[in-house]
């Protein structure tokens, strides 16, 4: 066993901080500080995207091949930890973590050489149309349909849940091509070029937190050419599945709450409690707080084997235990972060969290965040696969003997 | 032993109920916020027709001289459809700490009660509620300095009636928002209400009552106790919305309360709904029959506010994707409870309490 990086890790670690502290613009780091959601503030984020790009570093988990920087699993452990230290927003994942390494594993020479450019650069931003009003954790019952004409598809029908489809000019979707056979067997995974297609129409849904971050689209007798296809038509679940996984884990999430901790404590250090001295010098916060570390801890040692390619890794549940370990973890974060906020989480501030607006928020920094990210992490339990479905697969593959 | 309503209490339920079936439909309610209207005078109107607003107050005060129960009857309605008029905040806080002044409550009472005017209690600070020692704001030569915070309902009034620490006492004042000196922040909170944070510099203050401390302490359980009826009528409406979703809504081809992971949740929902009716109930009749007192409220307040949360989240869960639309309004009665759960003491403090013996 071993648990140091090597002098040429800790070498590169500087260079990415010297980096990290000198090419993010002041209103790239006040939307990682206003951060609510998975999701960083658009606008801002794609341009971050574009200077991390200029640096080569927009996709630290590519492989050089395709532009990546082609870094170690622990150069890219190394990279997150800095960057959530400096509280920077993260590039939105669809493109990067998903739809890129996708093609890259199953797509055509052709799609490989038209899409990758624009995901690594930020050009374009993907929205992923997978569920359906009908068809959430049961994905595979979902029914938007795509009918071959000539060389084109037609598609009619309805996705949901498409994150910031009103911001996006790339869509990625699962559609119905046949409604034969098993539900799984009749579909198929289709890149659209265009998110303005003409019978296309995207309208976003206000969220818990007051903030349109997923939208509804609709689909009438939407043409789109068949090249769009990836795979074979009908086998669109596998290549979904795979998919999938990048969704569920792989990524280092603990660095994040490990900053977020750090942020509750000097929150809670400068808040007064309401039994005398500050919230941190109150044992039962305390107690609790020891609490919440131990629980991110867990995760950062998990994350850590991951990455060493320890035998866990060969767990067929691993995705899923990664998943209720980590969304179940970003709530438990976010509560704690209502709680140091107290009465200060109540008033809604929306202006104040705009980047940019120059709006002084009423409280700290925290207690700005604080309840629309408790409100946007409710959400963490229910996407990509509510923990119910993925507490049933993890119990599936449980040893019986 | 009685822990049912009386037939009266039953009749004004009724009556009520059907008023706000009628005037406060979830999506009534929706478009009032979007008005920018901080409440409907309309409805303000019927709750005062009603005898409502003069409920709590004592006869001699002009009011109608009601329970304990009286309010938590009315609570469970007003928690169940939602409703953001200034009762909480300008009858049962601003009102009833006003009416601590007596004589020189003066006429303004007499207007709050009949509908024509709105006061403020200005109370919690920095660190919410907590003892007389810790409380920032205070009273000098007849001058207020300090800063309050969760003001509900501060802008709207005519009159905000201010807890200061004057000397070793607590002091209860009247100040006018626009004297000198007064900063007020308005703002919306979380569950539709609106609320300021306010600052006085050295501002000219009327002494209500110079040793308010009981007296407050009071006024603030009566509050509370109100408060945690109106929790327990929206998680009612949480289990009931989430079991009749549960029932109609698909996935792998059955209702997905069929999935034992589901029914179990709403079990416990159901669980954590009966456990939070009866402690209401049950203390309601403590503190209406005089057995009750501080330390009862407190553990009333922490047990809502953690059964409430609890219900709250699962309603949310259970409902999945559509459950985190504003369009719904589970994550609104969720957003409610979130501030019941913050407002006046949060379930930390008052946990405490209530262990420290």
């Amino acid at each position: 066993m071993d648990i140091e990086f090597s002098p040429e890790l800790e070498a590169f670690r500087r260079e990415v901080a010297e980096f990290l502290d000198t090419a993010p613009t002041p209103e790239i780091r006040e939307a990682g500080r206003k951060m609510t959601s998975v999701f960083a503030p658009f606008e801002t984020v794609m341009a971050w995207h574009k200077i991390l790009h200029a640096k080569g570093w927009s996709a630290p988990a590519w492989p050089k091949q395709y532009g990546g920087p082609g870094w170690s699993a622990e150069q890219r452990f190394i990279f997150a930890e800095e960057y959530w230290k400096r509280d920077l927003p993260p590039l939105l994942p669809n493109g990067l973590q998903m739809v890129g390494p996708l093609l890259m594993e199953v797509g055509s020479e052709e799609q490989k050489a038209k899409y990758l450019p624009g995901i690594l650069s930020g050009e374009d931003y993907w929205t992923q149309g997978y569920s359906e009003p009908g068809a959430g954790s049961d994905l595979a019952a979902l029914n938007c349909s795509a009918v071959a004409d000539g060389d084109d598809y037609i598609i009619n029908g309805q996705k949901i849940w498409t994150t910031l489809a009103h911001k996006a000019n790339r869509m990625f979707m699962l559609v119905r091509t046949s409604s034969e056979g098993k539900k799984q067997q009749g579909i198929t995974f289709l890149l659209l070029e265009r998110t303005d297609y003409p019978g296309m129409e995207i309208r976003p849904i206000i969220g818990l937190d007051g903030i349109p971050e997923q939208c509804e689209v609709f689909f009438e007798n939407v043409r789109v050419p068949q090249s769009a296809r990836v795979g074979a038509e009908n086998d669109g679940w596998s290549v979904a599945k795979a998919l999938l996984k990048h969704e569920r884990g792989g990524s280092a999430g603990s660095p994040a709450m490990y900053r977020k901790l750090e942020l509750i404590r000097a929150a809670a250090a400068d808040t007064p409690s309401p039994h005398g001295g500050s919230l941190l010098g109150d044992p039962v916060f305390q107690r609790d707080l020891g609490e919440l570390e131990a629980e991110i801890a867990s995760h950062a040692a998990f994350e850590k084997l991951v990455i060493s390619r320890h035998p866990i890794t060969a767990d067929p549940s691993l995705p899923s235990v990664n998943k209720v370990i980590s969304s179940e973890l970003a709530q438990r974060v976010s509560v704690m972060m209502t709680r140091v906020a107290g009465i200060e989480a109540l008033p809604l501030q929306h202006a104040a969290l705009e980047v940019g607006s120059g709006v002084e928020p009423l409280g700290s920094d925290l207690d700005l965040v604080a309840m629309p990210y408790y409100l946007n992490s409710r959400a963490t339990t229910i996407y990509a696969g509510t923990n119910e479905v993925q507490r049933d697969l993890i119990s599936r593959v449980l040893p019986t003997a | 032993m009685d822990f049912t309503y009386t037939s009266e209490q039953e009749m004004l339920r009724d009556s009520l109920g059907k008023l706000l079936a009628q005037g406060y439909s979830f999506d009534q309610r929706q478009a009032l916020l979007r008005s920018g209207q901080p409440h409907s005078p309309a409805i303000w109107a019927h709750l005062r027709d009603m005898g409502l607003l003069a409920l709590p107050f004592a006869e001699a005060d002009g009011g109608l001289g009601g329970s304990a129960s009286d309010l938590v009857a009315i609570g469970e309605l007003l928690g169940r459809h939602l409703v953001v008029e200034p009762y909480l905040s300008s009858i049962l806080l601003g009102g009833r700490a006003l009416a601590l002044g007596g004589a020189r409550a003066g006429a303004l009472l007499e207007a709050v009660i009949a509908g024509e005017a709105l006061v403020a209690l200005a109370h919690e600070e920095r660190h919410g509620v907590g003892p007389l020692a810790l409380m920032g704001t205070t009273l000098e030569q007849g001058r207020l300095t300090g800063e309050k915070r969760l003001v509900l309902g501060g802008a709207e009034a005519a009159a905000l009636i201010v807890s200061a620490r004057a000397g070793d006492r607590l002091a209860l004042v009247k100040v006018d928002p626009a004297a000198a000196g007064v900063t007020l922040r308005e703002y919306t909170t979380i569950d539709g209400h609106r609320a300021a944070t306010v600052a006085f510099a050295d501002v000219a203050a009327d002494v209500l009552l110079d040793d308010a401390e009981a007296a407050l302490d009071a006024v603030l359980e009566g509050a509370l106790l109100a408060l945690c009826a109106e929790a327990v009528g929206a998680m009612g409406a949480l289990l009931q919305a989430s079991s009749a979703y549960a029932a109609t809504r698909k996935q792998f081809g059955v209702p997905i309360g069929s999935f034992q992971a589901i029914a179990h949740r709403l079990a416990d929902m159901k669980v954590a709904c009966a456990k939070a009716h009866a402690l209401l109930l049950y203390t309601t009749a403590l503190i209406e029959t005089g057995n009750g007192g501080s330390r009862d409220i407190a553990l009333l307040k922490a047990q809502i506010g953690r059964l409430g949360r609890s219900v709250g989240e699962s309603a949310v869960q259970v409902h999945g994707g559509i459950g985190m639309t504003d369009e719904l309004a589970v994550g609104h009665y969720l957003k409610r409870i979130l501030a019941v759960e913050a407002m006046l003491g949060s379930t930390d403090y008052h946990l405490r309490r209530v262990g420290a013996g």
